[in-house]
């Protein structure tokens, strides 16, 4: 037991290392984006007028690669990408957003999967409330009362630990 | 008299076959009268016979350019190659569907050769279930979509086929795609039979999980060479890009992958029984559901080149599908008790629940996405696209999750874990997983999606590698060497040892997706002769095109130097092909050269004259992961299904017994050996 606190206390220390070194690197000292990557985040979330189903960073259409001059441009003369999103979306219509923009009705496209996620998990853990406390009735065999029995019995919970650790080593390839 | 006559009365005789079978195998079932299921028997492999007519006779009538057929006609010319003339076969719609029905017979016929060894009372079933479903393919074939009407003057030569078609993957891409869509319909069949006879024992079991974990590597390797055309064709420098079509063959995929962790508690604990049924239909109308959607052009897609009002027809199919399904299932719902209870959420049985729900949830999401223009429109608000970016928004969170769950899921024990011997087991994976991300941001990496990725996957690769390293010393201390140690290992433990290949091929694929999609880099140029375009660590140099003409097709072709650290690599030719008929659909040959890991993918966009071209340069880092990620997939989905011979079973008991007896102590080795002939003889 002591052993494993000792590594408890190894892993905070080396999760405190990492996280110390991922808040320095990834945000007090970020690398500046090139004006490549900008572009490319802005065309891939613009949809290709003419194409079936395609970014504009991902269409060959003649019409992409002029959008992308036109991303390029306005990135260099300092607006933001948010800013340059906003100036096609007022052009060309929402329709060019690639998706949907967060707002009104189409909230519900972004709602819907965090929805679903959520009933998915009620769901389940509905059933394991129901399968713990419904489960077929069964006849009482040694193996319940072993369950059922309080754990402060010494000699008894020295055989439970035993049986998990005997579990836990022999268990490495049927668990 | 012509073949494609010969082909109309053999679909026919094809749809009276496939009639009589379905009843014949109801009626010997329900009758109990054996030489009823006997002749049902023989009516499947009939229905083969004819189909493999009717497939021939158009296979004739491409290779004879007998254009007289429309379809014929339509898909190809006389100045196509003749393995493309061969592909064409199944480019179009009633090709396809033909090609559908032809393999959907086939495996009928190999599951009625192996019928022995399935359970005999659920065989006139499936075979029933599985000639419902060939009747309406033949018949769609025979009414409205066949592929053998004539013109009433044939014309002097065909349009030929779609240039995007016309690539080494088309000869492989779309059959195995559409096999893997068809081959749901067996695990489909076998949830039929068992719901219509109440049978859902062991053995129903066994046969299901081999036919879906078939139809799940099938559909694994349809979904690689998909991605694999794509990249090598489509130009864009990417291989996935959540197309509505892209998504449909992925969500039998998904729903098959989560059938086939949920068995295993079915298997070992006898529950889940109404969510696995659940599964396995849902995974057959999803795959309907997909060549529905493929064919009907309801959302617009990259694949547009299908489109037919045969639509409507798979979305009655549809319907009837589920509806016949939705009835039998509230029909035995009763029969379908745990047989079991739960107990604790740290167990496999709980990590497998994980399992279903992450799987089926990025189902769900990507399905709300691919519909959402549907409801969109039907709001009456503009029909909105759904893009990629939509996508990788929700799903990616919930796969980093996933891959979490298989690196902790395999170290839980059934029922109940104790905390610190799984912390025990976790420790080397989180060590693993701490230096990943300790080294990944100083050596540069500074995305932070990318590196929860990298360390997520060096986590659970390392859980992975841990688990077979511990296996292999066990057997090393009984005497084996190391690699003969590993080699028996996976053979002995087929299904466990096969899976966690697959789980290492997913691994390898998700660190592909992730360096590809967090580091990819792309820049256009316009040059002109002698001017050079430089990304990354490689400089291009360009000299001009070249136009070539060959009989069937013109080349355009551009020539570029490539330059890598300051040192002469490589000449590279993008090029674009015109093919007679498609003038202004060149198709692209984009040069792609690999090196370290990193492709370097070049795109001829435009071309003014011999001296100037704009291209598409792109890095992609990582992407050979994924396709040997992939072909790992493959290798251990093979293996997890590959049978055993019984003899060897046999062999390997009397193995285990002999070793029991002598050398080992019976404390020690009753914990090994019993549940080790259990597995055995559940496998």
């Amino acid at each position: 037991m002591k052993n494993s606190r000792r590594s408890l206390l190894l892993l905070l220390a080396l999760l405190a290392l990492v996280g110390a070194i991922w808040l320095y690197v990834l945000f007090v000292a970020p690398q500046p984006r090139t004006l490549d990557q900008q572009v490319d985040d802005v065309a891939s979330q613009l949809k290709c007028p003419v194409c079936q189903h395609e970014s504009v960073a991902d269409s060959s259409a003649a019409i992409a690669q002029q959008m992308r001059q036109v991303i390029r441009q306005q990135l260099q003369s300092g607006r933001s990408e948010q800013q340059v999103l906003r100036y096609f979306a007022d052009h060309y219509g929402d329709d060019i957003l690639l998706t949907p923009p967060p707002q009104g009705f189409h909230l519900l496209a972004w709602l819907m999967p965090v929805a679903l996620l959520l009933i998915g998990l009620g769901l389940v853990s509905f059933v394991l409330r129901d399968w713990r406390l419904k489960g077929r009735p069964r006849p009482a065999t040694a193996d319940d009362s072993f369950a059922e029995l309080p754990l402060d019995d010494p000699e008894l919970e020295s055989y439970r630990a035993q049986l998990e650790r005997e579990l836990a080593e022999d268990d490495l390839l049927f668990g | 008299m012509h073949f494609s006559d010969l082909g109309v009365i053999a679909l026919i005789l094809a749809l009276g076959f496939a009639a009589y079978t379905l009843l014949a195998a109801v009626l010997g079932a329900a009758r109990a009268f054996p030489p009823l299921v006997t002749s049902a028997k023989r009516g499947g492999l009939a229905v083969m016979f004819c189909l493999l007519l009717a497939s021939a006779a158009l296979a004739i009538s491409f290779l004879s350019h007998d254009f007289g057929v429309v379809y014929v006609a339509d898909q190809s010319n006389r100045s196509m190659p003749w393995y493309f003339v061969a592909a064409a076969f199944y480019s179009g719609q009633e090709g396809s569907l033909l090609y559908w029905a032809l393999m959907l017979s086939v495996f009928s016929s190999i599951f009625i050769f192996t019928s022995r060894r399935a359970p005999a009372a659920l065989v006139p079933y499936v075979i029933a279930t599985l000639m419902g479903i060939e009747l309406f393919f033949v018949l769609t074939l025979v009414t409205v979509s066949s592929p053998f009407v004539r013109f009433p003057h044939a014309p002097a030569d065909g349009a030929g086929l779609n240039p995007l078609l016309r690539d080494p993957g088309m000869l492989i891409h779309p059959p195995t795609l559409l096999m893997g869509f068809m081959s749901f319909s067996l695990p489909f069949a076998f949830a039929v039979a068992a719901m219509i006879t109440g049978r859902l024992d062991s053995e129903w079991l066994r046969s299901i999980r081999r036919w879906t974990l078939a139809a799940w590597s099938i559909q694994t390797a349809g979904l690689l060479l998909g991605m694999w055309w794509s990249y090598h064709v489509l130009g864009w420098g990417g291989y996935w890009e959540w197309d509505p079509v892209e998504n449909a063959a992925l969500f039998p995929w998904l729903v098959s992958t989560a059938f086939l962790h949920s068995t295993m508690v079915q298997e070992r604990r006898g529950m889940l029984k109404v969510w696995n049924l659940g599964l396995v239909i849902a995974a057959f109308a999803l795959s309907i559901f997909g060549t529905f959607e493929v064919r009907s052009g309801l959302i617009s897609s990259v694949h547009s080149f299908a489109y037919s009002p045969i639509g409507g027809y798979f979305l009655a199919f549809l319907c009837v599908v589920v509806l016949f399904s939705l009835g039998l299932f509230i029909f035995r719902l009763p029969k379908l008790r745990p047989e079991q209870e739960f107990d604790s959420v740290v167990s496999r049985e709980g990590s497998f629940l994980l399992n279903n729900f992450l799987l089926v949830g990025i189902t769900a999401a990507t399905l709300w996405g691919t519909l959402f223009p549907l409801i969109s429109q039907s709001f009456g608000h503009v029909s909105e696209t759904v893009g990629a970016p939509f996508y990788n928004q929700v799903d990616g969170p919930i796969f980093v999750a996933l891959l979490l769950a298989m690196g902790v899921g395999p170290l839980l024990a059934w029922r109940r874990t104790a905390l610190h011997a799984l912390w025990r087991n976790l420790l080397t994976p989180t060590l693993l997983a701490a230096a990943c991300a300790l080294i990944l941001p100083l050596a540069g990496v500074r995305d932070v999606a990318a590196n929860i990725g990298f360390t997520v996957c060096a986590f659970t690769a390392g859980a992975i590698l841990y688990e077979l390293w511990r296996g292999m010393r066990v057997r090393h201390k009984h005497g084996e060497p190391y690699p003969v140690a590993l080699v028996l290992l996976i053979q002995r433990y087929r299904r466990r040892y096969g899976g966690y290949i697959v789980h290492l091929g997913l691994i390898l694929l998700a660190v592909g997706i992730i360096g590809s999609h967090a580091f990819q880099q792309e820049h256009d140029a316009n040059l002109t002769s002698g001017q050079a375009v430089t990304i990354g660590d490689y400089r291009l140099v360009f000299f001009g095109n070249a136009d070539t003409t060959y009989p069937d097709v013109e080349t355009i072709a551009a020539q570029l130097q490539v330059w890598h650290n300051g040192q002469l690599e490589d000449f590279i030719y993008p090029a674009r092909n015109f093919y007679p008929n498609f003038q202004n659909e060149p198709a692209s040959a984009i040069s792609i050269t690999t090196d370290n890991l990193t492709d370097l993918y070049v795109f001829l966009a435009d071309w003014q004259g011999p001296s100037q071209a704009s291209f598409r340069v792109f890095l992609n880092p990582l992407v050979p992961l994924i396709w040997c990620g992939g072909l790992l997939m493959l290798f251990g989905g093979i293996i997890c299904w590959w049978p055993e011979r019984r003899r060897r079973r046999i062999e390997y008991a009397r193995e285990l017994l002999s070793a029991h007896r002598q050398a080992i102590p019976p404390q020690t080795a009753a914990p090994i050996a019993a549940p080790a002939g259990e597995e055995e003889a559940r496998a």
